[in-house]
């Protein structure tokens, strides 16, 4: 069953250049308990879309549904219920903890803003979540600022999941970190997946850590969905041409089997008012004046998704 | 120890220690390397490393203020660089010997055209007239993949891909025979990487530069490196060409390393990080600076400081359980 369904999201920002297209026209479903991986550049627009789904962020047009409910414009009430059911971690464990609340002060928050909790509660609560998220009881008293970046990404889950959430987006969770811990991160948010049920949507500019964890993948390019399928497939048989060379582009460590590099062009164009057609289009090696047609996601083949006009000829389909 | 002819740069026993708040931090403790001439050489290692420092500590510009000693030999073909007096300094830094930061959106200087940028240099090191230094500048620019007509644009009118181009530029203006490269690509995206590093490994071929590419990523190195140093603690933990450490990962924490990535082409259950954490440099273990992390530790390994180890080749490791 799908836990969140978005259809034709959109979130535009005004600027003094024009109107900011930053998620145009999004549209997918996360099913519950898996991981959709959401890649793209930056700029792209993912992390606007995933603040929009929590509502961090007000959509401009579009629906969100949560377990089957439209959740588009939630009441205050609601809001408040959706807060405990949706949680953000955020990219920087430096400054997304507040340097001024103790380890234990930060993870109580959520707990007694949700007024469920006596105070002896709160404590056993926090405690508990410690232990969950992997952060020494004698950190309970720590400022952010003593703390290294494992550990307050640590923080940073055990704050999220104090309310036992049922959605979480993981916005560049272990962008910040060193390799080492890294791997420690992403071996923890796996077991806290399967051992509480959670469904992710993992934001990453980074294929290697999104191909590990995710199920599904949604690639971005200036605001729209450019292809999505199940991770395997996607990565085996990529068929956009922006996700070819994005995959081609990234360094491996296997130093004999060297795939051919895809270079792009130029760079990624600007998101303000954006002309209709395809917006790789001035980067693709295969751009030609079809090209300047609106085109949208359509199934190639069976549950994989891709945006392009010319994909049965360039996949030899 | 001199230098040898076959290497551009020496480094023997380099050791670097800072103060701050009445404290000793060990950043470098012993490093020995050797850049052939025309080679490429991945400085690899996680923050604090110590990486950047062996990169300042050659050219010299290690914080005045907070360097409390530096020891050892850097050769720079026959000169020890630690007793070249300043004044010689200054003509080889951005002459034969430059270097590309990490952030390239604080390396350039936002009120100055980006053509007088890379002029600054030329005018300063090859004794040229201001319109000739502009007129190589301009060439500069195009061999970066930047058009000519960009030239009297400012930093702020570029994107970052675009920026790390013209740091490119101002570092082989004056055509070193060395590029230290320090995470130069971090801060991009892949598709702007994979230009970069392209630019950087055509321009590195067809003017003969050897270059130091300082990285947290072995995927960088592997691209463009025929060599390769592990730093841990401030100490080479081994090192070797590109195939001897790929193939062949030896030390127990270069094997951690490639063991804690997650590989794009293998999906694997389960990550296998490296336990705890690098220690602290102002109060470094007795024994081996790994142990404590190293699941093939010994009571020994606690004890007594590792020594080098020829594994064959050019391949070394700092381990006494291999």
């Amino acid at each position: 069953m799908a836990l969140i369904e978005i259809e034709h999201l959109k979130k535009y920002f005004p600027s003094s250049r024009g109107t900011v297209h930053a998620v145009d026209d999004v549209t997918f479903n996360i099913e519950e308990g898996s991981t959709m991986g959401l890649v793209g550049e930056s700029g792209c627009g993912k992390s606007t879309l995933g603040r929009t789904i929590i509502h961090l962020l007000e959509s401009t047009d579009g629906v969100i549904r949560f377990n089957g409910e439209d959740v588009t414009h939630p009441s205050k009430h609601k809001l408040r219920e959706l807060r405990e059911n949706m949680q953000i971690i955020f990219q920087d464990p430096y400054s997304s903890l507040n340097p001024r609340m103790t380890v234990m002060d930060t993870i109580m928050e959520p707990l007694k803003l949700s007024k469920k909790f006596s105070k002896a509660e709160l404590q056993k609560e926090a405690d508990k979540m410690m232990d969950l998220a992997g952060i020494e009881k004698r950190l309970r008293m720590s400022y952010p600022h003593e703390l290294d970046g494992g550990r307050r990404q640590r923080v940073g889950i055990a704050r999220a999941l104090a309310l036992n959430p049922k959605f979480i987006v993981c916005d560049e969770p272990v962008s910040a970190l060193d390799v080492s811990i890294q791997a420690q991160i992403l071996n923890l948010l796996m077991d806290l997946q399967h051992e509480r049920k959670l469904t992710y949507m993992f934001v990453t500019h980074d294929l290697s850590v999104v191909r590990h964890i995710s199920s599904h993948i949604c690639v971005m390019y200036l605001g729209q969905m450019v292809e999505t399928s199940e991770t395997d497939e996607l990565f085996e048989r990529p068929m956009h041409p922006y996700t070819k060379a994005l995959l081609s582009a990234i360094p491996t460590t296997d130093i004999h089997n060297r795939t051919e590099r895809i270079l792009l062009k130029g760079e990624i164009t600007s998101p303000i008012n954006p002309k209709p057609g395809c917006r790789f289009a001035a980067r693709c090696p295969y751009a030609d004046e079809q090209c300047a047609q609106p085109v949208g996601l359509h199934e190639v083949t069976p549950g994989h998704f891709v945006s392009c006009c010319h994909v049965k000829e360039i996949n030899d389909l | 120890m001199a230098g040898n002819s076959e290497n551009l740069l020496s480094i023997r026993d380099l050791k670097v220690e800072y103060s701050s708040g009445g404290k000793i931090i060990n950043a470098v403790n012993g490093v020995t390397l050797d850049l052939p001439k025309g080679g490429a050489l991945g400085l690899v290692g996680e923050t604090g490393a110590g990486k950047t420092t062996i990169a300042k500590a050659i050219l010299q510009i290690l914080p005045d203020h907070a360097t409390r000693s530096v020891t050892g030999e850097i050769f720079f073909e026959d000169r020890d660089l630690l007793k070249t007096p300043e004044e010689e300094l200054q003509k080889i830094r951005g002459g034969d010997i430059s270097m590309v930061f990490q952030d390239p959106m604080t390396a350039l200087n936002p009120i100055m055209t980006v053509g007088d940028q890379i002029a600054e240099g030329i005018h300063l090191h090859q004794n040229k007239t201001k319109t000739e230094a502009r007129q190589e500048a301009i060439r500069m620019l195009e061999t970066v993949g930047i058009s000519a007509d960009r030239v009297d644009e400012y930093p702020y009118q570029f994107s970052g891909g675009m920026k790390q181009r013209v740091v490119i530029a101002i570092a082989l203006a004056c055509a070193p025979q060395l590029l230290i490269a320090d995470e130069p690509t971090t801060a991009l995206d892949v598709t702007i990487q994979a230009q970069v590093l392209d630019l950087i490994r055509n321009l590195k071929e067809s003017q003969d530069t050897s270059l130091i590419l300082i990285t947290h990523d072995l995927g960088v190195v592997a691209e463009i490196c025929d060599h390769v140093a592990v730093i841990y603690a401030g100490e080479v933990v081994e090192r070797g060409t590109l195939e001897e450490i790929f193939d062949h990962p030896t030390h127990p924490y270069t094997v951690g390393l490639f063991g804690a990535i997650p590989e794009l082409h293998k999906k694997v259950d389960r990550l296998s990080p490296i336990a705890g954490l690098p220690p602290d440099p102002t109060d470094l273990p007795q024994g081996c600076y790994f142990a404590p992390r190293c699941p093939r530790a010994t009571k020994a390994c606690a004890e007594k400081h590792p020594s080098v180890k020829h594994l064959g080749g050019t391949h070394y490791a700092l381990c006494d359980q291999i």
